[in-house]
């Protein structure tokens, strides 16, 4: 009676947080495909022979919740230290969604590629328990875009 | 040579364990660890009861009254007839290291319970619920019973340990904790203590009546209204099934040659 109700919200949590994962992924697939192609690359100078006709920073912001399920496993998980396997989806998830964020801010102002990115992470607090839950995790993905002017001019 | 971008492989950064298997690997080891530790620490009480004597016991629990588990009802006038009747029955105990303390509790469950240094609990619920003397002395010849087979030590040892443990691992305060959630412990007896216990009850009722008489008719009638008294949901649960209970007594009092059939003697209220 007493382990009814978790039981219930942890099955609920698992399928609901399980069906919404996938459908993300796939989601990130489809549009990591669309995006291939497009430069986004960490190094913080174009090569020298290379020209910008104009550069703005771009960034991809999302904030991903956690589900009961997997705060319950991480939260065993904590007893005894390890991989908190059940956290690695989300952020690879949440990851990915900042880039392909990043890449759409990019390329929706017609820059060609986006040199010099970033990836930041933060925790949002949860306003019950004093601060101390979690309610999700912040990723941020920021770069500069860049628009060439001659872009592969010297290249043969 | 042209460069073709290609998408990255799958899974790199995500562990290819399914959550469900991660999260019964969990379940399953933590719970083997827990058990595990959850013996050696009841182990752990047995061995401090084998040092600690029932007489250092008296000593130390000389005057102790939990008052978060107990909520005493001073003003009951059936305290001192109770106590009287323990001071009664106690001599038929002659070696008894506790000096018996009554005290009742103003709850309408009927209860017995005993703790350490030996004090002996009533609920009203129970002075109300009996009907001769001869079935309230038989309770607390039972609850006697738990003090000759110093049950009560163990009960209490046993759930402030294991209670301790737990709010270690959830890290809640531990000094806050301690008796009050001792509460549900306590009363896990087992069959066989209970048992034990029911068979010093009749003893020393015998002993007291000359015959065994009405001494578990209390369960015989808990054992009719099982299902309409809902109050007696905590004695039953905590204690075996009144019918069984009934029956080993009976038994019980057959093997022994005790009488049963005899004078009952009347409640004063």
């Amino acid at each position: 009676m007493n382990f009814g109700m978790p039981l219930l919200i942890l099955m609920i949590a698992y399928f609901i947080g399980t069906h919404l994962e996938k459908r993300h992924f796939q989601s990130i697939l489809k549009r990591e495909d669309e995006a291939r192609g497009f430069p986004v690359v960490s190094f913080d100078t174009m090569p020298d022979n290379w020209t910008a006709s104009r550069s703005d920073l771009v960034s991809g912001s999302v904030v991903i919740s956690l589900d009961y399920f997997k705060r319950v496993i991480a939260g065993l998980r904590g007893l005894i230290g390890g991989r908190i396997k059940t956290y690695e989806p989300l952020l690879d998830r949440a990851r990915r969604e900042a880039v392909l964020r990043m890449i759409e801010d990019a390329r929706s102002q017609g820059y060609d590629a986006v040199f010099n990115v970033r990836l930041e992470t933060s925790r949002l607090a949860n306003a019950t328990r004093d601060g101390k839950g979690t309610a999700g995790v912040e990723m941020l993905a920021y770069g500069t875009a860049v628009k060439f002017a001659s872009r592969f001019a010297n290249a043969q | 040579m042209r460069f073709v971008a290609r998408q990255p492989k799958e899974g790199i950064n995500v562990s290819d364990t399914h959550p469900l298997v991660e999260a019964g690997t969990l379940v399953v080891g933590l719970t083997a660890i827990f058990v595990i530790i959850a013996v050696v620490l009841i182990f752990m009480v047995e061995v401090v009861l084998y040092f600690v004597s029932a007489e250092d016991e008296a000593k130390l629990f000389d005057g102790w009254l939990p008052e978060d588990l107990v909520t005493v009802s001073y003003t009951d006038e059936r305290l001192l007839e109770t106590q009287a009747l323990v001071d009664r029955l106690v001599l038929h105990w002659p070696d008894a290291p506790y000096e018996f303390r009554v005290e009742i509790d103003d709850s309408e469950q009927a209860n017995a319970m005993a703790l350490p240094g030996g004090l002996v609990i009533v609920t009203q619920g129970l002075l109300d619920e009996v009907e001769s003397e001869n079935e309230l002395a038989f309770v607390l010849g039972h609850e006697l019973g738990h003090f000759k087979n110093r049950d009560h030590v163990r009960a209490l040892g046993r759930g402030v340990v294991l209670s301790i443990f737990f709010a270690a691992v959830t890290g809640n305060d531990v000094a806050g904790i301690g008796i009050k959630s001792a509460d549900l412990t306590l009363r896990s007896f087992s069959r066989r203590q209970e048992a034990k216990a029911d068979e010093f009850g009749l003893l020393v009722v015998n002993s007291e009546y000359g015959h065994v008489n009405e001494a578990w008719r209390l369960f015989e009638r808990w054992d009719i209204k099982d299902d309409s008294f809902i109050d007696l949901v905590t004695y039953l649960s905590t204690h075996p099934d009144s019918g069984d209970r009934v029956a080993n007594m009976k038994r019980h009092a057959e093997e022994r040659g005790w009488q049963s059939d005899g004078e009952i003697t009347p409640l004063s209220w």
